[in-house]
Parts: structure tokens; C-alpha cells; sequence
């Protein structure tokens, strides 16, 4: 029982991941799985920048990068190479992590709005590179024969398929960002975050601590990336590198809580399912942008810590075990 | 007081997730219901439209001429089965933003929740071939208007439709041009936007100029926010090139272009992507005249019953000429080739639906895989083969920017058949 409630955040965190994955599967409603799909990713997105972003406090606006690289290395391997999805998801995750690490080395001795400005340069860079890289088919990009969701059962199957792989990428970010934020690892995380030059002479190896955060949180965007891309079933730079996409990422962040586990998972949730809501209402669907710009400018004016910021705030008991 | 605005904060949220999470039934709509006796069935086409984002101002475009479709089709007493049934048509479409990210969701949302019978591919070739993957997982017939890639049409999908002229024929017309009018024109530049659709074109446009023998001794992409060209300009100069083809977008066309006339660069011919059908092209003054740019169509093309009668096809739907008027007393605009491909996607499924006299998605699928007719778009049949769906009937019309007196206008110079001019050549600027 004591281990339950030490745990909490994590049972709940996983409790709501389980129940948004079971549902379209117990329905057996296609509508409702590719909205949960839609939400799951972002909710992986979102907890995967936490843990650079929140726990780390280096706010990323390019952190699509890794979603779009990973995509591109996946979708290279099935519908050129013919690898299997499982190997190219691996690989789509490892091309990210070890971007992350070459980039990290560099651009993490930056802080603030300078870190910031570099991620965008990043993104940047990476997508003009694909643009001109011939054997990712460069500006036209790539497009997955059908015959190749044949061999995981035909389409149908095969976007069944990706939604199983979603749930449990989900799942898997959501036990990182937990082991990242009760580790001792994650506590010299949060310490750089509060104070930078006073965690290091507490002991911290700040560089090898923000590059080793800064890869945990692009592995899992990169498999993602593979696994969305192979749904779609095309890929060209634009699609795969869209800046709005990090800004978004860090919205849901920002809603939900930042450097708390379970903020992002509600956040990207409570984020999506507003855009899902209005961009099909007949009443909003016109207006629909417009709706959500001045909704979440409300939600950011008021509760500036994000949801799960606020109970914590609030509620000084739940303080312990809602993390 | 703050409570009260976190309360009602709350509320709003909460109400809004749950009815997002419960798929929005209030919206869903049924698909073919029989109306009044069963003699009127109402067929649904879904579609995603980009009311916002980047694609905004083409998509809206395409979307006003399929409603214009629609609404006349409507107006006339839908489409008589020889059964007795009349068939009538509504729309259910959404904002897809501009945004591969939920055309998927979307289109999902359109096959199943709101029952289309019928669907209409989003603007652009990425979002249509996102769309696809779903049509086709759900049997639903999709006619692609608004997009030209050839690739879409060789992942194995049965019932996608293409009208547009595929991006590999879009600017071989040009190169047929220079052949028909300036045999004198051996080197070739090709000058075009680093982007999917561009480059596809180019390439195409590339290999069969040097096909035909010419020498190609420039080909080289831009960024698509170039606002300076010179460096180009520079390029094709010391190339010693006597036409130039390439371009990307309006903008960056239409930059090209004047720079190339400030610069008095010695070419004779200039072919460029999109931009010079633009009727904002003609704001140039002298730098847009003998300016020849490819479109899908143009109000001045001479599609008539006659020439199908000429080509042994059969003519269907209205002329061009009818279809600009409608067009323009409706929306107050001159329709473009955008809006045309809009209301062409609808008299192609009319027409499909009269051949097959029947809405069944099979029946309709077999009398568009043996379509050959002539409407006022053009030319429509479809491949049957290996590249299922991909348009080989449809021709692109090429205008050339002219003087009468004063004044600039917009001659249609090939192909022949169509053409209102013969093509001013070589460039005098």
C-alpha cells in the first residue's frame, strides 16, 4: 500500500494512458483510434521535451527535429531498404538519440533564449540538409508502396498496428520521464534547472548531465516519428519538420505542468481533445483557431503553472506524491 | 470572483475533452438516406479543405468551385437513374490547416462517423497522399484534385483518381513549344524552387528535353524564400542558355521574372511554373510580356463539343465559358484553374454515377476506370494499369503573356487545338 502511494503519479500517469489506448480498442471505433492516436502522440512529444524542458529547465522551440529525422531514417529503411518496422523504429529512435548527443555536446553550453534560438537553427539546418539529400528523395521526399502494410495484414491492420506501437511508445516515455524525475540523475537535473552554477558545485557534471537528458528526450520523438510516418505513408521535409509542432509541444507542456510527470500526459490530452472538439463543431469549426488562441491565452493568463502546477500549489497534502 | 473564472475555466475544458473523446456524434450525419417514397438518395462527399494555413487561398478555391457544382446539380434536380432514383448531393468537409497532422483523423472521421459515399482529396499532393492511405482502407472512391504528384499513383492504390495533369507532364509542353517555334534553340537552363512539387516537374521536364536533344547547361534549385536572384541570373548568363524554365510559386516567379527583365538577360524564351497564369502576373507591365507559364486551365481554352466530336471523345458537363460566368456571378472572382479542378472533380463523379446508373462505390469505380470524355477542364482518362488512377488524359494549356494595343493580355499558345494566339517569340525585353 505504501508503494502504491509513493507511486502514485506513476499508476496515475499510466492508469490514463491505458484507459485513452483500451478505449478505441474495446469500441473497436476507427474514428476514436486515430483520435487517440493523434493524442497519444502528442502526449509522448510533450513528456519526452519535459524532461529537457521541464526537469531541465532548457526550453527546446526545435525539438521536432528528432520527430523528423527519426521519420526520415525510419521511412528510409522500410520503403527503400525493406527493413522491418520494428528495426526501423529502433533505428528511427537511434539516429535521434545520437543527434541529440553530437548536437547537445555543442549547443548545450548555451542558456536561455540562446539555447533556445540554437534549437531552431537546428531544425533548420536539419531540414534544408534533407531537402538537398538525394537518397531521402530530397524536396519531393518519399512515398510507402501499398504493398508494403500488406505484409503487416493490409491497411487496415497495419494502422491498428501503429496505434498498438503508439500506445506502447507512450507507455514508455511516461516510465522514462518517471525514473528521470525520482532518479538521482533527475534530481541533478533539477538542480541545474534551478540554479546552474550551484549544481555544479554541489557536484553536478552539468555538461554530461544535460547531454544525457537531451538524448532521453529525442530517442522516443525519433521512434515516434518513424512509427507516424509509416502511417501516413509519405514523408517530405515540409511535413516532417514543422516548427509549429515544437511550439505546440511546449503549449501542452506549459498547460499541463512543467518538470511534473503527469502535467504533460494532461496537457497534450486537454490540448489535443479542445483542437479535436473545435475543428469539428459545427458551431466553432470556422472559427476554430481563433477559439483555441483565445482558450489557451485564458488558461496561460490564470493558471501560469499548468494544471497539475496549480493543484500542487493548491493542495499542500497531494504536494508529495503528485509529481 | 477568480474562483468563479477557474470554475467556469474548468467547465469548459472538461465539456470540451468529453465530447471530443465521445467522437462528436452530435455531428455525425447519416450517408445515402433515402428521402421521401425512396426515389431520392442523398449522396455525402467528404473532404478536408485548408481554410487556414498555407494552402488557404488555392484550397478555397478548389472547395467553391465543387460547391458550385454541387449547388447547380442540386438546382437542377440532382441526377436521374434509369431506375427512377434521383440522386441528389451534400457536403461534409473540415479545416485540415494546411497540416498533414490530422488528414488522417479527418478523412477517418469522413468514412466512418459521417458515412461519405463519395470523397475529394485536400489541397496539395502531401495532404492527398495521406488521404489515401485511408480512402483506400475503406473502399471510398477519392477524386485528387489540387494535386500532381505521379507518386501517389504508383503505391498500388485502386481508387484514387487524379485530374490534374501529373507533375511529370507538366512543363513538357514547354519544350514542345520551343520545338514547334525556335528551332534555332539549343541550350536549355533549368532554374525552379528546392521544393517537392517544383523539382518533381523539373526533373521530369528535364529528362525529356534532353530526349528531345537539347543540352541541358543549367540546372539548379533556389530556396522558396529567394528574393534575389541575381546570382542565378549570373548563372544562366555565363551558360550561354537560350531558355530558361523552371520557377516554383507566385512569389518567387514572379520575382524571377522582373529580375530577369531588369537584368536584360539575353534569352529568348521563359517558361515559368504558376505564376504567369496568375492574373496578378500582368502588375509586372512590360517584364510579364512573352512570359509562358503552364496551367490546368484556362477560361479561354477552346474545349468545345466540336473538338471532341474532332477527337472522336465524348463531350459532358458545361463549357468553359459557362462555368467562368457561373463561377463569376457567384463569387464575384474569375475563376482559376483551382476553382475549375474543384467543380471538374464533381462533373467527373456526375458523370461516373450516370455511366455506372447507379451510386454503388463499384459500379462507379468501373465507369471511371473506362472514362474518356472531354469536358471543359479538358481531356479526363485514367491509367488502369501499374500507375491505377493517374491521369494520362488531361493536357496542361500553356499561356503566354501578349499586348492588343496597350494593354497586356493572356493568350492560350498550345496545345494547338486550343490555342487563341500563335506564341511571341523570341523574348524582346
Amino acid at each position: 500500500m505504501k508503494s502504491l502511494r509513493q507511486h502514485t503519479s506513476l499508476w496515475l500517469s499510466l492508469g490514463v494512458i491505458v484507459v485513452m489506448g483500451a478505449w478505441p480498442i474495446i469500441t473497436g471505433n476507427a474514428l476514436s483510434r486515430e483520435t487517440m492516436f493523434t493524442v497519444l502522440r502528442s502526449v509522448a512529444l510533450a513528456s519526452s521535451l519535459n524532461i529537457l524542458l521541464g526537469y531541465t529547465g532548457y526550453v527546446s522551440f526545435g525539438h521536432v527535429v528528432f520527430f523528423g529525422l527519426g521519420g526520415y531514417v525510419g521511412f528510409y529503411l522500410i520503403a527503400v531498404q525493406g527493413w522491418s518496422l520494428w528495426a526501423a523504429l529502433l533505428a528511427g529512435g537511434v539516429a535521434a538519440g545520437l543527434l541529440a548527443y553530437l548536437v547537445g555536446a555543442a549547443i548545450l553550453r548555451l542558456r536561455g533564449a540562446y539555447f533556445a534560438l540554437a534549437t531552431i537553427g537546428i531544425n533548420e539546418a536539419v531540414r534544408a540538409f534533407i531537402n538537398n539529400f538525394d537518397p531521402f528523395g530530397g524536396p519531393t521526399g518519399m512515398t510507402l508502396n501499398f504493398k508494403i502494410y500488406k505484409l503487416y495484414g493490409g491497411p487496415g491492420a497495419a494502422l491498428q498496428l501503429a496505434f498498438y506501437v503508439m500506445i506502447g511508445l507512450t507507455l514508455a516515455v511516461v516510465l522514462l520521464s518517471y525514473w528521470v524525475r525520482t532518479s538521482k540523475f533527475g534530481l541533478g537535473l533539477l538542480a541545474i534547472r534551478e540554479d546552474e552554477d550551484a549544481a555544479e558545485v554541489m557536484g553536478v557534471t552539468a555538461p554530461a548531465a544535460k547531454t544525457w537528458a537531451f538524448v532521453l528526450s529525442a530517442v522516443i520523438p525519433g521512434m515516434i516519428g518513424a512509427i507516424f510516418f509509416f502511417k501516413n505513408g509519405t514523408i517530405e521535409p515540409g511535413l516532417a519538420f514543422p516548427l509549429h509542432t515544437s511550439i505546440e509541444m511546449i503549449v501542452m507542456i506549459m498547460l499541463g505542468g512543467q518538470g511534473t510527470v503527469l502535467g504533460p500526459i494532461l496537457g497534450a490530452a486537454g490540448y489535443e481533445a479542445l483542437r479535436d472538439y473545435l475543428l469539428v463543431s459545427p458551431v466553432f469549426k470556422n472559427i476554430q483557431l481563433a477559439i483555441s488562441g483565445i482558450l489557451l491565452l485564458i488558461i496561460v493568463l490564470f493558471i501560469p503553472r499548468g494544471a497539475v502546477g496549480w493543484v500542487r500549489q493548491r493542495y499542500a497534502k497531494v504536494r508529495r506524491w503528485l509529481i | 470572483m477568480r474562483r468563479k473564472l477557474y470554475l467556469l475555466l474548468g467547465l469548459l475544458l472538461v465539456a470540451s475533452m468529453v465530447l471530443a473523446g465521445c467522437g462528436n456524434k452530435a455531428t455525425s450525419t447519416p450517408a445515402a438516406n433515402a428521402g421521401g417514397g425512396g426515389k431520392e438518395v442523398t449522396v455525402t462527399i467528404g473532404f478536408t479543405e485548408s481554410q487556414t494555413g498555407k494552402y488557404n487561398v488555392d484550397s478555397t478555391a478548389q472547395t467553391q468551385g465543387l460547391k458550385l457544382w454541387m449547388e447547380q446539380i442540386n438546382a437542377a434536380g440532382g441526377i436521374k437513374l434509369s431506375d427512377g432514383t434521383v440522386v441528389k448531393f451534400k457536403a461534409v468537409s473540415y479545416d485540415d490547416e494546411s497540416k498533414a497532422d490530422k488528414v488522417q483523423q479527418l478523412y477517418t472521421r469522413l468514412a466512418t462517423e459521417d458515412k461519405a459515399d463519395f470523397l475529394i482529396s485536400p489541397y496539395s499532393s502531401g495532404l492527398t497522399s495521406a488521404a489515401a492511405v485511408v480512402s483506400e482502407q475503406y473502399g471510398k472512391i477519392m477524386l485528387a484534385t489540387g494535386a500532381a504528384s505521379d507518386s501517389i499513383f504508383k503505391k498500388g492504390y485502386e481508387r484514387v483518381y487524379q485530374l490534374y495533369t501529373p507533375a511529370s507532364h507538366y512543363l513538357t509542353g514547354a519544350v514542345d513549344i520551343l520545338k514547334a517555334n525556335a528551332p534555332d534553340v539549343k541550350k536549355l537552363a533549368f532554374v525552379y524552387e528546392n521544393s517537392k512539387f517544383s523539382t518533381a516537374v523539373v526533373t521530369a521536364a528535364k529528362e525529356y528535353a534532353a530526349k528531345q536533344g537539347y543540352d541541358i547547361v543549367l540546372f539548379e534549385g533556389y530556396d522558396k524564400d529567394t528574393t534575389d536572384f541575381g546570382a542565378f541570373i549570373n548563372k544562366i548568363q555565363d551558360s550561354g542558355a537560350e531558355a530558361v524554365l523552371g520557377g516554383g510559386h507566385f512569389q518567387d516567379g514572379e520575382t524571377f521574372a522582373r529580375q530577369i527583365a531588369e537584368k536584360k538577360l539575353p534569352i529568348k524564351f521563359l517558361a515559368l511554373l504558376v505564376a504567369p497564369p496568375n492574373p496578378k502576373f500582368a502588375e509586372l507591365g512590360d517584364a510579364a510580356l512573352g512570359v509562358v507559364g503552364p496551367s490546368q486551365w484556362e477560361a479561354a481554352a477552346a474545349y468545345t463539343p466540336e473538338a471532341a466530336k474532332k477527337a472522336g471523345l465524348t463531350w459532358f458537363g458545361p463549357s468553359s465559358a459557362e462555368f467562368a460566368k457561373a463561377y463569376k456571378e457567384k463569387y464575384n472572382d474569375d475563376a482559376g484553374y483551382h476553382a475549375a479542378g474543384g467543380y471538374a472533380a464533381g462533373v467527373v463523379l456526375q458523370k461516373a454515377i450516370i455511366d455506372a446508373d447507379s451510386v454503388d462505390p463499384d459500379k462507379v469505380k468501373a465507369a471511371l476506370d473506362k472514362m474518356d470524355i472531354l469536358t471543359f477542364f479538358g481531356h479526363i482518362k485514367f491509367d488502369t494499369g501499374d500507375a491505377h488512377g493517374l491521369q494520362i488524359g488531361h493536357e496542361m494549356v500553356y499561356i503566354q503573356w501578349q499586348k492588343e494595343g496597350d494593354k497586356l493580355v493572356k493568350q492560350v499558345v498550345w496545345p494547338k487545338e486550343g490555342a487563341t494566339a500563335k506564341l511571341l517569340y523570341p523574348l524582346t525585353h
